[in-house]
């Protein structure tokens, strides 16, 4: 078993709001940063180190978010240098930097995020909401790719048959027109044996089970609760504490209620650290043990 | 009491002149397994639906249909819907949804079950079915043979009284097929579950049945014993072609008695038939496995494939690795093999839909680079695709037929298709002769054919290796990817194994099918030692009876 990667998706998913939420809400610099550093961490526990070259297309948007800032907005106190007759400012680098690492930091939290949640933890989510939903979509999830497949095929006998007659783009466009019709028929066809099927198997005849592969254990409840304190607890001290970009760059002290905000904060980030660590422990112990 | 029973049911399809089931009556005991058979349009699959109420066709009803003592319907509607359960013909598209666990569970999340009996059922039905492997994947990854299991599985899961299955094996591999059977049989024995079954691959079926109930024009031909009802079909020419083979030796020799059904059975007659005949007689006659080739390596090659490989992506596994092989103008050749052995990804190479990544693909003694434009599809090669319905384009069969310039009056079938019908609601059999003429419309010197036979009846099956025998008469090279041992053994002169992508084997059908144990003919098996070379009902029964007559003209002198 994985600590976290195999929560319920539930927890999961209000996990990955609350940990990205938070940063996405404060400019605190603090908060940006252990935000940033959190989600590339859990990225590279989840990924390994495989796939570099995304990696450094980030750190290309990192960088670029933390230019264009200062480069197309021009107040604040401190200049820095002049070019082409306008003011290079520390508060508008500094508030580029924020803002780059809060757009990073987001879009790894996402990446982490899809990963995790595979088409059925999705679905599972869905289901949630709406179980006639999740039903029609988990339909057209087996649907779009077969009707793709079986266009392709018709398109291939087609050739051989001698549709696309001549090369050019007037008989290819009719051609692609007839197979069109054609694959409309076969969709309809195709529906209403779907649907003797669905029939047969007593589709309609009064309320349905809405079946699911996951549960809510003790671990998944504990897991959701302690996002939401986490999260909670960070909001609340980020509140206590005032950040000012502009004019002059401001931060205000620091307080008792900003550093548990801070804790917090950074208790939430390294929890499915945490989580996974635990249990690959435990399994060294279990392995020790054998 | 009986469990089912039928009291004088008709049938009327709305508009049709004549009824398609006439006064239909008789009675399953709970726990038969039965096999419904006849020929096309005996109207099977129109009372297998009657007894489904859920599919039950549109169109006059008369006559009572009872389900364990009650009408059926009178029963309320989750009750009939759910305690009989019904498996289409194709395995794909009966498929709801897009995982096979949720496959599983759509009946009984129908059924309104609580979690813990939905995930109890489940868990059972997919260790009973040998699922678990595959419970977590995209039915998209599934081969035939397992959509058709997990189409069978998720109705059992339901925990129907009664099973209907319309044609469950058209559509599978040999393999597959003979596995989707046992599974039938298995559930039949260990459960008492009731079974109806619609199958026109007897072989299998009919010596595990109980009873055989036989339709002619909608009416009760019989309903018997499998070998009383083997004795029955043997008496109508259409039917009696879709008997097991050891059934046909028996008819075609001439016997009397109880009708041997199975390939043990049928050994024990060839065994028996051959002691009463002195044994030099019999053996005189090994010559005579000689294939009907007509000369195969004077002729110039049609196809050539020198060490083609192909793979369809750059990190996959190559499909074809190293194919060479050579198919001369006037031959039928017939390429076997499981399924991803690389059959139809070859034929797709020939075709000139995959272009190889190494290796020369000659068609006509040119590469397929010299063929600009479409020119390799005027008057030269021919596709048969293994899905037909890729064929049609056009809402009636008059159309698609004035389309490609077709004749169907060119083959010899005794089967008129109505010209105003929609290609899609033709029967699978009409459809592959549809999809015939239109292929053949192109006047092809090289005729591809997938799986050619699949959905066929044993008697159109017969007639169609008759059609391609036809055109090897004129000349024309035939390529067929095939799964049905009897059909190439029929109408081969040469057979080729294919196994990861490389061929494994390549013989004549008689010293092919004679050697090898697995991919052959019930009847190699029967004769297995006995009479060697022997491939075919015709040919095993034409030397056992020569065999006697000599025996016999020796004895009178």
């Amino acid at each position: 078993m994985q600590g976290f990667t195999e929560r319920n998706p539930i927890s999961v998913a209000v996990y990955f709001l609350a940990a990205a939420g938070v940063a996405m809400f404060s400019m605190d610099p603090v908060l940006l940063a252990v935000s940033l550093c959190g989600a590339v961490g859990l990225f590279l526990l989840l990924d390994g180190l495989g796939s570099l070259r995304s990696h450094l297309w980030m750190l290309g948007l990192f960088l670029l978010s933390a230019v264009i800032n200062p480069l197309t907005y021009h107040n604040g106190r401190t200049v820095l240098l002049v070019v082409n007759h306008n003011p290079i400012t520390l508060e508008a680098c500094l508030y580029g930097l924020a803002a780059a690492g809060m757009i990073v930091a987001t879009l790894y939290w996402f990446r982490s995020f899809s990963r995790i949640m595979t088409g059925d933890r999705l679905l599972y989510l869905l289901g949630g909401l709406s179980p006639g939903l999740a039903l029609v979509i988990s339909m057209a999830l087996r649907y779009v790719p077969l009707y793709g497949r079986q266009w392709r095929r018709v398109e291939e006998t087609q050739r051989t048959l001698g549709l696309y007659r001549e090369e050019n783009a007037v008989d290819t466009l009719r051609g692609k027109a007839r197979v069109f019709s054609a694959m409309t028929t076969w969709a309809l066809e195709n529906g209403v044996i779907t649907a003797d099927s669905m029939a047969a198997r007593g589709y309609g005849t009064g309320r349905r089970t809405h079946f699911t592969l996951f549960r809510f254990r003790a671990d998944d409840i504990l897991l959701l609760v302690l996002s939401l304190v986490l999260a909670g607890v960070s909001l609340w001290g980020a509140a206590g504490r005032t950040v000012q970009y502009y004019p002059v760059f401001c931060l205000s002290p620091l307080t008792g209620r900003a550093l548990a905000g801070y804790l917090a904060y950074g208790a939430l980030v390294l929890l499915p650290l945490i989580l996974q660590t635990k249990e690959a422990i435990a399994w060294h112990f279990w392995s020790w043990k054998k | 009491m009986a469990f089912l029973e039928l009291e004088k049911v008709s049938f009327t399809y709305p508009g049709a002149a004549a009824p398609a089931i006439r006064e239909l009556s008789f009675s399953v005991e709970e726990g038969e397994l039965i096999v419904l058979t006849g020929a096309t349009g005996s109207g099977k699959s129109t009372l297998l639906r009657l007894l489904k109420r859920e599919l039950a066709p549109r169109g006059e009803r008369r006559g009572v249909i009872r389900l364990g003592g009650a009408d059926m319907e009178s029963l309320p509607p989750r009750e009939a819907a759910f305690s009989v359960g019904y498996v289409l013909q194709r395995p794909e598209e009966q498929i709801v949804t897009d995982k096979v666990w949720h496959e599983l569970c759509f009946g009984l999340e129908n059924m309104g079950l609580p979690r813990e009996e939905i995930a109890r059922r489940v868990a059972e039905t997919a260790s009973y079915f040998g699922i678990e492997s595959w419970y977590e994947l995209p039915v998209c990854q599934l081969s035939g043979g397992q959509k058709q299991l997990l189409n069978l599985a998720a109705v059992m899961a339901m925990q129907p009284r009664l099973l209907l299955l319309d044609e469950p094996t058209a559509q599978l591999d040999p393999i597959a097929a003979a596995d989707l059977i046992a599974t039938i049989h298995r559930l039949n024995r260990d459960m008492g579950l009731t079974v109806l079954v619609i199958e026109h691959r007897l072989e299998e079926l009919l010596p595990l049945c109980h009873r055989a109930l036989v339709l002619r024009e909608g009416q009760l031909l019989g309903c018997d014993s499998p070998a009383r009802a083997a004795a029955l079909m043997a008496s109508d020419p259409r039917l009696a072609e879709s008997l097991p083979s050891a059934a046909r030796m028996h008819h075609l020799l001439g016997l009397t008695g109880e009708c041997p059904l199975s390939v043990s059975q049928g050994r024990q007659l060839v065994q028996r038939w051959m002691e009463t005949v002195p044994l030099h007689a019999a053996g005189a006659e090994t010559g005579a496995a000689v294939s009907p080739t007509g000369g195969k390596g004077a002729l110039p090659p049609a196809l050539e494939l020198k060490q083609v490989y192909f793979r369809y992506e750059r990190t996959a596994q190559d499909v074809l690795r190293g194919v060479s092989l050579r198919a001369a103008q006037g031959e039928i050749l017939c390429l076997l093999g499981g399924n991803g052995s690389g059959k139809s990804t070859l034929l797709g190479a020939a075709a000139g839909l995959r272009r190889v990544q190494h290796g020369q693909v000659r068609i006509f003694g040119q590469k397929l680079s010299q063929y600009k434009g479409q020119s390799l599809y005027r008057e030269c090669v021919a596709l048969l695709p293994q899905d037909v319905e890729t064929l049609f384009l056009c809402d009636t069969v008059r159309e698609e037929l004035a389309r490609t310039g077709a004749d169907l009056s060119c083959l010899p079938f005794d089967l008129t298709l109505l010209p105003d019908r929609h290609p899609y609601d033709l029967s699978g059999g009409e459809k592959q002769l549809l999809a015939l003429a239109m292929v053949l419309a192109q006047k092809p010197r090289l005729l591809l054919m997938d799986e050619p036979t699949k959905g066929l009846d044993a008697c159109a099956k017969k007639q169609y290796a008759q059609a391609l025998k036809a055109l090897r008469v004129q000349g024309t090279a035939i390529v067929i990817v095939t799964h049905d041992a009897v059909f190439a053994a029929d109408c081969a002169d040469r057979c080729l194994l294919l196994f990861r992508g490389q061929v494994a084997a390549e013989d004549a059908p008689g010293v092919f099918f004679g050697t090898n144990l697995f991919y052959t003919t019930p009847i190699s098996r029967m004769t297995r030692g006995l009479l060697p070379g022997c491939v075919t009902v015709e040919e095993a029964a034409a030397r056992l009876g020569k065999a006697s007559s000599a025996a016999r003209k020796e004895g009178g002198v």
